[in-house]
């Protein structure tokens, strides 16, 4: 696994540390459209954010 | 204080929109599916699988400064358990709003149920009576 990271991949955010600024293209099944989700914009309006990652789509989660 | 829960696998944003439409138990779903196919996002955490580029099943709660509050981390044989996320969220809510002064315990559920206050050398080898109350 090391050797296929490449040497700029930084080591993952670790508890308790600021989560560096990220953006994401995003479906969004309230709207039936497509969107962004920034981690700046939920800062700005003051939400918390409960990241959910998952192997793929079309399976269990 | 409010949460948005957002999901990501490296699928991209067209296969969550096939998927959201075709799958029934995603019929009535409101949260944000995000697409991250690069796995930059994944890398970021700690959960992108270098050998097939599967996401592992982690879950990260960021509070609304940005900083991260909690990780949980299971292999792809095990399903997460939501009232545990849940319970978790509530609790960090909770103590953000005491302001530091007061820590849940594991058998915290809400508000009302019994923390521990300002634990400090006083409570060393005593967490059983400070659990117990008094």
């Amino acid at each position: 696994m090391a050797e296929t990271m490449t040497a700029t991949t930084p080591p993952p955010v670790k508890l308790g540390q600021k989560v560096p600024e990220f953006e994401v293209e995003t479906f969004e099944p309230s709207k039936g459209d497509f969107g962004t989700f920034r981690l700046r914009d939920q800062i700005a309006n003051k939400r918390w954010t409960l990241l959910f990652f998952y192997p793929a789509d079309f399976t269990f989660v | 204080m409010g949460c948005d829960i957002v999901t990501c696998s490296t699928d991209t944003k067209f296969t969550h929109l096939a998927w959201q439409r075709s799958e029934k138990e995603l019929a009535n779903v409101k949260y944000t599916m995000a697409a991250d196919p690069t796995g930059k996002l994944s890398r970021m955490f700690g959960v992108y699988n270098e050998d097939n580029g599967l996401d592992l099943r982690g879950s990260f709660l960021i509070d609304s400064e940005g900083k991260l509050m909690g990780s949980e981390m299971n292999f792809y044989n095990l399903g997460r358990n939501i009232e545990e996320q849940l319970r978790k969220f509530k609790a960090n809510i909770y103590m953000a709003k005491k302001g530091g002064s007061e820590v849940c315990p594991s058998k915290w559920k809400d508000e009302g149920d019994k923390t521990l206050v300002n634990p400090g050398a006083k409570m060393v080898g005593r967490v059983h009576e400070a659990l117990q109350g008094s």
